[in-house]
């Protein structure tokens, strides 16, 4: 473990954090009963719920029976730590640089910053003012030398004076070491940590200090060294103090909301160009672009296209307004799918994957190929044709059906999610992977000896074996049409539906099996799957296919050919 | 002096033309026939009976009936680098095609060109080392043999799912079995296939057995490559 300077430190801390910026999102009062639910038992708890008796780590109904009005609240990480910026953004108002050790506490070296304010008192006056007028939030300030004494200076709401601060740890029980881990697991291994100390006898951190540096090593490892030093009063590591660095960005307002695309490709070109001349003022490139629009019925919009790989070319500012130009087009001309269609109201592109320039991650095995930029450019040029949808790049993701398995996206933009692959994904169809899957699901007959449709019943029970099979027959096979043209096909007047192929035998077959999955989401889907093999009529081969029944109807999902 | 200096530019001359040579893939031996050198693209060793010439840079190879059969021809030079487009297969199994060994972050598909599909195609061919054509591109015969053309000198691979007049080989999958299903039980495991190669050159049609999709452990992910081939010489 290196060593380092002890710094005083200044330490701001919101008591239950959690569930302050939880009653904020849920608008309740700040002095309403409240916790915050995370697992089994409560991880937060506000000051009005603990004065009737809520505890940390109680259980939801023990906690409803001592204060039943209580509100319980879930817990989301994400939304402590993104609520947390308004309280680091007022702090920052104060002093220059700040470090955010986890959501509901901020260090700051607090030499300087006192020097500047004058004294350690009026800088946690003016820490605190400022908290509770920009961000309209109670929060505590202490300072001290060192980590641990620091937290708990700012908890006690104490500042103790230079050099004191083993003798202010001294007396506090061994459990309040927790607090000065930070992360998660950092927090656990400690907790385990303590419960030891703790049945060995040893309740305070004087007398864990009073324990041989060496001997703790040996028996307690690197927690144990970190534990000890902590509990002197020493620091591990200077605080990290985050620089407020503004985001590369350009946002266009538009005057009145762009309704169609020959609006926005000039201000497309200008974002473009704009960014181009940011990104090369402050010496960056950036490895991706995110597009956000807003719309005039409030609505954001936003994705993100991987910029070129490669070096930074000249053609970087023309390359992004045709992402922009296409980005928009398509939520201008999109109707079904996604966001209700409404005019543009303003316009952004954020540069993100910021790295100074000629700092860039190149391939392991040196820069990119020449053929490799050479089919990068025919893609682009591809895309220039036939717009952005016309290439696409693809990738396999887990999922049980052929069709599900593949993720397909405009060549270059980024994949909102993805089905992981590491997933087993009980119930899907065996390998080998069909070399054909129908982007559309064709209707096929599968028939049983007497030419009855054959069909699935809930119980998974087929209700005869699977004897003829007819496929659609091909738009050219005039053989076909001219079959069901005639009367003897059933029709008479037009002909309707499609025009079925000569009935063709059934070789073998397994199946059926099902896959009923997603009942609670839109995209459910429920069907028998049977694997057919066919056999070869008039010359043809014979084929395997993957068909389907789904609601009634047999569909063709797949080919093995 | 005068002499050394134009020997020297005979030399680079002759180097630069050997070099025109090699790209385009015409040199001519010493007793003056003409043969084929151009670099050949890695292909799969089961599929080397089928075409015996290897995927030779600047050919058009057209494969009739089987979409796996054109997956197994383009996975090796996927896997060891190349570039390839797929234009007018909407429908192919990419799955299938990673299974076969295609690096999907090489691969570029162009599902539907429609009246673009000249262009499209003369871009890829262009760009990409292995260009595979779907069966319905509105391609014209001269489109096709400028197609060939600009592929002889730019040194890629057209393989064409479907039929392609004037192409240097033709494989066509005359038997195509399957083995592992029962009577509602099992599932497809191995197939056979048998081949039907013919060549521009002439000379007559050979078949060739294959078995691709050799049976791989149920529940295991493995990678399902060409199989073991067999000769039949003289069939047909």
């Amino acid at each position: 473990m290196t060593i380092v300077a002890t710094t005083r430190r200044a330490v701001l801390w919101v008591p239950d954090w959690p569930v302050v910026a939880a009653a904020a999102e849920a608008g309740l009062s700040p002095s309403a009963p409240a916790a915050v639910l995370h697992g089994r038992g409560m991880i937060a708890v506000s000051a009005s719920a603990r004065t009737a008796g809520v505890r940390r780590g109680q259980r939801k109904r023990l906690a409803q029976r001592a204060c039943p009005d209580i509100t319980i609240l879930p817990y989301d990480e994400a939304r402590d730590a993104r609520a947390f910026e308004a309280i680091a953004a007022a702090a920052e108002e104060v002093v220059a640089g700040v470090e955010i050790s986890r959501p509901g506490m901020l260090m700051i070296p607090s030499d300087g910053a006192a020097r500047f304010h004058g004294s350690e008192e009026a800088l946690a006056e003016a820490l605190v003012s400022a908290v509770a007028e920009l961000a309209g939030c109670e929060s505590a300030v202490g300072a001290a030398d060192g980590l641990l004494a620091a937290v708990l200076a700012a908890r006690a709401s104490v500042l103790i004076p230079a050099g004191e601060s083993a003798e202010f740890l001294a007396p506090h029980p061994i459990d309040t070491l927790t607090l000065a881990a930070m992360e998660r697991t950092k927090r656990e291994a400690v907790e385990d940590l303590v419960s030891v100390l703790t049945r060995l006898g040893i309740d305070t951190l004087g007398v864990f200090t009073a324990l041989p540096f060496p001997d703790v090593l040996a028996r307690f490892g690197p927690v144990g060294a970190w534990a000890h030093r902590i509990a002197r009063g020493e620091d591990v590591a200077p605080p990290v103090l985050r620089r407020a660095e503004e985001d590369i960005a350009v946002e266009y307002i538009f005057e009145e909301p762009a309704q169609n695309s020959e609006q926005l490709i000039p201000v497309a070109r200008l974002l473009a160009e704009r960014l181009d001349a940011a990104l090369l003022a402050a010496g960056m490139r950036c490895g991706k672009v995110r597009i956000v629009a807003g719309t005039e019925k409030g609505q954001h919009l936003e994705r993100v296209w991987r910029t070129d790989v490669g070096a930074r070319a000249g053609a970087f500012a023309s390359h992004m307004a045709d992402r922009v130009r296409w980005q928009l087009e398509g939520w201008l001309s999109s109707t079904t799918e996604g966001p209700e269609r409404a005019g543009l109201s303003s316009l952004g592109v954020v540069a993100e994957d910021v790295v100074p320039l000629g700092s860039e991650q190149s391939y392991l095995w040196g820069g990119i190929s020449g053929a490799d930029s050479r089919a990068q450019r025919t893609v682009e040029r591809l895309q220039g044709l036939l717009g952005p949808d016309g290439v696409l790049a693809v990738r396999e993701q887990g999922g049980r059906s052929p069709r599900e398995r593949v993720l397909a996206l405009p060549w270059g933009q980024e994949a909102a999610e993805s089905r992981p692959l590491a997933h087993p994904w009980p119930g899907g169809i065996p390998d080998p992977a069909p070399a054909t899957v129908l982007t559309t699901p064709a209707p096929v007959q599968v028939l049983d000896a007497g030419g009855t449709p054959v069909s699935v019943d809930r119980r998974l029970a087929i209700s005869a074996p699977p004897t003829w099979v007819r496929l659609e027959a091909e738009s050219t096979d005039e053989r076909a049409r001219a079959a069901n043209r005639h009367p003897a096909s059933g029709h008479v007047g037009t002909v309707k539906g499609p025009v079925w192929d000569r009935p063709r035998p059934v070789d073998s077959w397994a199946g059926p099996w099902p896959i009923a999955q997603r009942w609670w989401s839109p995209d459910a889907s429920r069907g028998a799957y049977l694997q057919v093999s066919l056999s070869g009529v008039d010359g043809r081969g014979d084929q395997a296919v993957l068909v389907a029944f789904r609601g009634g109807e047999w569909q063709l999902e797949a080919m093995y050919d | 002096m005068d002499a050394s200096l134009q020997s020297a530019r005979l030399e680079k001359a002759r180097a630069a033309l050997a070099g025109v040579q090699l790209r385009v893939g015409t040199s001519r031996s010493a007793t003056g026939a003409e043969c084929w050198d151009a670099p050949v693209l890695p292909l799969a060793p089961a599929l080397s009976d089928a075409l015996p010439t290897g995927l030779r840079r600047g050919q058009v190879v057209a494969v009739k009936g089987s979409t796996s059969l054109v997956l197994a021809l383009v996975a090796e030079a996927s896997r060891e680098g190349s570039w390839g487009a797929m234009i007018g297969m909407p429908s192919v199994g990419v799955v299938a095609a990673a299974r076969r060994g295609i690096e999907l972050a090489r691969l570029a598909l162009v599902p539907h060109p429609g009246a673009q599909a000249p262009a499209v195609a003369g871009a890829c061919v262009d760009g990409m080392d292995v260009v595979v054509l779907g069966p319905r591109l509105a391609l014209t015969d001269a489109d096709r043999r400028r197609l060939a053309a600009r592929a002889r000198e730019r040194g890629s691979v057209i393989i064409s799912a479907g039929e392609w007049s004037g192409a240097h080989s033709t494989l066509t999958v005359v038997e195509n079995s399957w083995r592992g299903l029962g009577a509602g039980d099992g599932r497809l495991r191995a197939r056979d296939m048998l081949v039907e190669v013919t060549s521009r050159a002439g000379g007559q049609a050979r078949r060739v057995a294959l078995t691709l999709d050799a049976d791989s452990t149920p529940g295991r992910r493995r990678e399902v490559r060409a199989g073991a081939a067999q000769v039949i010489e003289g069939a047909a």
